[in-house]
């Protein structure tokens, strides 16, 4: 029991915070114009293939957020690196199209490799220049953004479709499908499996203990021996780089060729920066929270179709849950208080 | 000779509509640096009264109920960012991130609810803010199309400019906010009501930032499209940095960002491809940091 | 129902406040008349400061009242006991950096013209205020770069702005240097002479002896004694505040042995122009412990934080045995053999959220046994954290409990112990025992004694006179950045070191 509170936090916080955030997001359903508990119920009827399939970049987004902010440094770039990722997952890809497992591992370690050095340079600008980490990181989405979408509909566009899109990568370099309608790939496990990885690097590695302890108290780091700039770097380098494979995975296993605008439409980036500061950036937290969140946008979709009430219900919903996160504490208080003076 | 031939009149005259809501929400970002609130929910406040201004005059049938309502959207969501950050004590970056998150989600909920569209509004209905032509400037090579044919939104952040000076360093108000921004226990035990002054504040950005907004959607254009904040509300968090939390000096800020958004927008028109002209200013901005940033530091 | 007399400008009587667990302050009753001087002293946590917090509104107690000019009073804020006549000077000053004096004195109460602050009024009646009293000011002067004497008097004048009839000063001679010290006494005599009731708190009794008519003395959050000071003694007064008196640990006569540490003409600098270390020569050699006295703030903390690698030194070397400190990292550093007790506990010690184990495991991650292969492990981690914990006798629920949950003696006690158990050459160590309570204070002095006649060198910054007495061979004076002085363990006294730190001898 408190081995698995270690590993995921104390729930009671995230889950006032679901509670208060239904509350209010049905409130806000009602003041325009339905029923709200019409909507909930709809969306509770999500798929669970589709659930999982949306969960795996949202996981991976929440996790590189989440590597960042255990060492106290914020990652808002997720976006800039998930999209670099993915747009050289896709160039790799494209560039080798005999396939075979040496490419796809090419591909997603260059993705790894961009997304990684992108939020690197922000940890550079941080250290030499003292430019925060939260602008920095937040401004580098827009060039990052704004480069591929100009590749794409330039050099890389695939002039034969109309759209600005890369070429279909080739079967070889596609990752492997199985069951769900063709939802299910081996991106999904590949995620998992980065998960796991950095759960157990945070809680029992060295670099993990240095990781956790800046987190805590920078400072007491620093004192200790701790190489700030140089655990900063890294951090910052390997919360890109899982940024980046999330890309690869959604290019390699999802849309099979790099989409402008695909991967930052649906928020990932976003969604999984919720996420690990839902779950308090612990690894298996990011886990239940991305599940959770992936389960509240596939139900918008099925809501969508039920109800008249937009799906992005749950987009508000997801940004009130973090707003009584926040304040969780203090809410948790309030609340005891109140049951107090009744 | 041909790099000099693009600060022409179509470059000037955008100048000051670019910088305005920039401007706008950095005086905001600013007021709220100073009580003590790092405030990065500008963007999202920002986005909410382009959001409310579209709103207002589709219903309203005025640019003024447009700008009435912007002010209110960018003031309403400030009163939950005030809400959670101030009395429920939260973090604030992350109440801030969420207050983002909140407008870019409600303002496509919103557009799909009471529009029925997707992605942009525009709509023949949509009343937009009108230019004031001033007299004896207007005729001028250069500063007439600087200064003149602006709508009264730029007008407005240009006196909130020296009203933000006066306030800050001459009002009592102003004087206990300062203090309050550098040391609150010390402001709270003379008797300054620290919670309320910085709820006040951050009201004061909502509503500051609700002008940007309605500059935005009623001003440069006629039209919302989901997400046109665009990082502006950033820029202006950056603005205040680079500025030093002093109106004048984030007003020059805004001034060199604005600079970059028309020079893209200059540049465009010379078949430069968008994507490229269009991160300009986020590259400046963040250059500007860099160069500021080493210049002050000691090493 | 008061037994006082009608003078009395305050009361507080069977004042209780608990913070959790801990009773801060346990049925305390304290009556100050006007035109009084009263001390009220205590070690460390004895409870002087949550007193004055209950009285000034800032704790509300649990239990008792607060009589003010007879009148029984609820303080639910400072503003409250501000607008019953009491003003207070913080030991950490309650001052704007960036305002000027005039400003930071009508804070909250300003003179205004149309909305807009009257400077002209403000800065006039500010002027009048101090020269009544004879506090020199310069009304428009930024708070920031006054000396911190002066920044007293704007506290004080602060308060008597506000027409305060109470005064409270916290521990206010703890930043002063002997001369500013005369002019703060002269200051509050001509006060109470006017009918201030003023109240001093202090744990230093020659200060009170002094200036106090009467003293309350407070030990463990009750008080022990009110006296009439003139009819007490030193003697008496500490008998009151420790219960029993510190038994000095005997040091052996013992030889120095080889330099360890050697500074040459060491600069580190300053927030301002001056640097914070101006050209300091200093070595410590093996089973030495050198002393740095000197009133805070003077450079000490930066002299510590360029030994420890957290400031760059502008010029200057640092030796330790023969590795050339000044371009290695704070990793380097401690490999070539220093270990560091940081001044402040919680803010660079410990990360108070994590767990005792993990605290202890700072700067040792790196060894094969604790770590191999890079994996940590943890029954190792915790049997090592365990014995520290049983060796410095460290009251803790266990090494997983979080060590925001011990007392600060323990936490001080498991900085110490960490920082020991690396058996460096050098031990840097900084206010030891600040907010410590006595058992800890013993246990940490012997703790440091035994490692020095072991054979590490000890550089030991502090700004307890009696501790550099108690611990240090010799003691080195830094007054503005430099070593104005040194005095060998036989020469030294309190009185000699006190007159080096003032610029004196």
């Amino acid at each position: 029991m408190s081995a698995l509170r270690e590993l995921l936090g104390d729930l009671r916080g995230p889950l006032l915070a679901v509670g208060a955030a239904v509350l209010v997001g049905g409130a806000f359903v009602l003041a325009t114009g339905h029923n709200p508990l019409l909507a909930y119920g709809a969306m509770l009827t999500g798929d669970l293939f589709a659930t999982l399939s949306r969960a795996a970049p949202i996981v991976g987004m929440g996790v590189a957020t989440a590597i960042a902010f255990r060492a106290g440094f914020f990652n808002l770039g997720g976006e800039g690196q998930l999209v670099l990722g993915g747009l050289a997952a896709a160039t790799v890809a494209l560039a080798l199209p005999e396939g075979g497992l040496f490419t796809v591992v090419l591909s997603i370690g260059a993705a790894a490799v961009v997304g990684g050095l992108w939020a690197a340079s922000a940890a550079f600008f941080e250290f030499r220049f003292r430019v925060p980490l939260l602008v920095s990181t937040l401004l580098l989405n827009y060039p990052a953004r704004l480069l591929a979408s100009y590749l794409v509909n330039h050099q890389l566009r695939d002039v034969d479709s109309g759209l600005p899109q890369t070429e279909r990568i080739a079967d070889g370099v596609q990752l492997a499908r199985w069951g769900g309608s063709g939802r299910l790939h081996a991106g999904i496990l590949l995620v998992l499996i980065v998960v796991l990885v950095v759960a157990f690097a945070i809680a029992r590695t060295r670099a993990g203990y240095r990781l956790r302890m800046t987190g805590l108290n920078r400072r007491f780091a620093q004192a200790g021996g701790v190489d700030l700039r140089r655990l900063g770097t890294s951090v910052m380098f390997t919360s890109g780089a899982v940024a980046g494979l999330v890309g690869a995975v959604q290019v390699l296993g999802v849309h099979h060729r790099f989409i402008d605008n695909s991967l930052t439409q649906p928020l990932w980036a976003w969604t999984g920066l919720m996420v690990a500061l839902l779950s308090g950036s612990r690894p298996l937290g990011v886990l239940l929270a991305g599940l959770f969140f992936a389960a509240v946008q596939t139900g918008g979709f099925a809501m969508e179709r039920v109800t008249e009430v937009p799906r992005e219900l749950s987009r508000v919903l997801q940004a009130l849950i973090i707003l009584f996160v926040a304040a969780k504490d203090r809410f948790r208080l309030a609340l005891a208080r109140t049951r107090r003076a009744d | 000779m041909e790099l000099l031939g693009i600060f022409d009149a179509t470059l000037t005259g955008s100048l000051l509509r670019f910088a305005t809501p920039i401007l706008l929400a950095a005086l905001g970002g600013l007021i709220c640096e100073r009580a003590g609130v790092f405030n990065i929910g500008l963007e999202g406040l920002m986005l909410a009264g382009a959001f409310g201004a579209v709103v207002g005059s589709y219903f309203g049938g005025s640019a003024l109920a447009g700008v009435a309502a912007a002010v209110l959207s960018g003031v309403a969501l400030a009163a939950l960012l005030a809400l959670f950050a101030v009395r429920l004590r939260g973090n604030e970056i992350v109440v801030g991130i969420a207050i983002n998150l909140l407008a870019s989600g409600l303002t496509v909920y919103l557009l799909r609810s009471i529009f029925g569209v997707k992605g942009a509004f525009q709509d023949p209905a949509l009343v937009g803010l009108s230019t004031l032509r001033l007299p004896g400037i207007d005729g001028l090579p250069l500063l007439g199309p600087l200064l003149s044919g602006h709508t009264s939104v730029v007008y407005v952040a240009l006196l909130l400019t020296v009203g933000v000076q006066v306030l800050l360093f001459r009002h009592v108000i102003g004087l206990r906010l300062r203090g309050v921004g550098e040391h609150a226990e010390a402001a709270m035990t003379l008797g300054v009501d620290v919670g309320r002054l910085r709820t006040a504040a951050i009201l004061v950005s909502g509503a500051l930032c609700g002008l940007a907004g309605a500059q935005l959607s009623l001003g440069n254009v006629t039209l919302f499209v989901e997400n046109m904040s665009a990082g502006r509300g950033w820029i202006a968090v950056v603005a205040v940095m680079f500025g030093r939390a002093h109106p004048l000096g984030v007003f020059a800020a805004c001034l060199l960002f604005g600079l970059t958004e028309s020079l893209g927008f200059r540049l465009q028109g010379l078949q430069l491809p968008s994507q490229l002209t269009e991160s300009l200013p986020y590259v400046v901005t963040l250059a500007s940091l860099f160069v500021f940033r080493s210049r002050t530091s000691r090493g | 129902m008061s037994q006082h007399p009608p003078t009395a400008a305050f009361e507080l009587q069977g004042i209780t406040k608990r913070f959790g667990e801990v009773v801060a302050n346990d049925a305390v009753d304290l009556s100050v008349d006007a035109g009084e001087i009263h001390g009220l002293i205590g070690e460390n946590g004895a409870g002087k400061t949550t007193l004055m917090g209950v009285l000034y509104g800032i704790h509300r107690p649990d239990a008792g009242e607060i009589r003010v000019a007879g009148r029984r009073r609820r303080f639910d804020s400072p503003l409250d006991a501000i607008h019953a006549g009491l003003g207070m000077v913080h030991q950490h000053f309650m001052l704007f950096d960036s305002l000027t004096v005039a400003e930071n004195v009508v804070f909250g109460a300003e003179p205004e013209r149309y909305g807009l602050v009257d400077r002209a009024v403000a800065a006039k009646r500010v002027a009048e205020l101090a020269e009544r009293y004879g506090l020199e000011v310069e009304t428009g002067a930024l708070v920031g770069g006054l000396p911190v004497g002066v920044q007293q008097r704007v506290e004080i004048l602060k308060a008597l702005y506000r027409q305060a009839a109470v005064l409270v000063l916290d521990e206010p001679t703890a930043v002063l240097t002997p001369g500013e010290q005369e002019g703060l006494f002269r200051v509050l005599r001509s006060l109470a002479a006017e009918g201030t009731a003023i109240v001093f708190i202090s744990h230093k009794l020659p200060e009170v002896l002094t200036l106090c008519d009467r003293t309350t003395v407070l030990r463990q959050g009750r008080v022990t004694g009110t006296v009439v000071t003139a009819q007490s003694s030193a003697e008496e007064l500490s008998r009151l505040m420790v219960g029993r008196t510190v038994s000095a640990p005997k040091i052996e006569p013992h030889e120095p042995g080889e330099t360890v540490l050697k500074i040459e003409s060491l600069v580190v600098s300053g927030r301002g122009p001056d640097p914070a270390v101006d050209r300091v020569d200093l070595a410590v050699k093996a089973r030495e412990i050198v002393g740095i006295a000197g009133v805070a703030g003077n450079g000490q903390s930066e002299l510590a934080a360029a030994i420890a690698g957290l400031e760059r030194p502008r010029s200057g070397r640092i030796r330790l045995g023969s590795a050339e400190l000044t371009s290695l990292s704070v990793r380097e550093r401690r490999a070539a053999g220093l270990a560091c007790v940081p001044e402040d506990r919680d803010g660079t010690g410990l990360a108070t959220a994590a767990s005792v184990a993990e605290n202890a495991l700072m700067g040792f991650e790196g060894r094969p046994e604790l770590a191999p292969r890079g994996v940590l492990d943890s029954a190792a981690i915790d049997r090592r954290a365990g014995d520290l914990v049983d060796q410095l006798r460290i009251r803790t629920a266990g090494v997983r409990a979080a060590a925001a949950d011990l007392s600060g003696g323990n936490r001080q006690k498991l900085v110490v112990g960490r920082e020991l158990a690396h058996d460096a050459r050098l031990l840097l160590v900084e206010q030891p025992t600040r907010g410590v309570d006595l058992a800890a204070i013993e246990l940490i002095h012997r703790a440091l004694l035994d490692y020095s006649s072991g054979g590490g060198a000890v550089l030991l910054i502090s700004a307890e006179l009696g501790e550099l007495l108690t611990l240090a061979d010799r003691i080195l004076v830094m007054l503005g950045g430099r070593i104005v002085g040194e005095l060998a363990r036989e020469s030294a006294t309190e009185e000699r070191l006190g007159l080096l730190m003032a610029g004196g001898g």
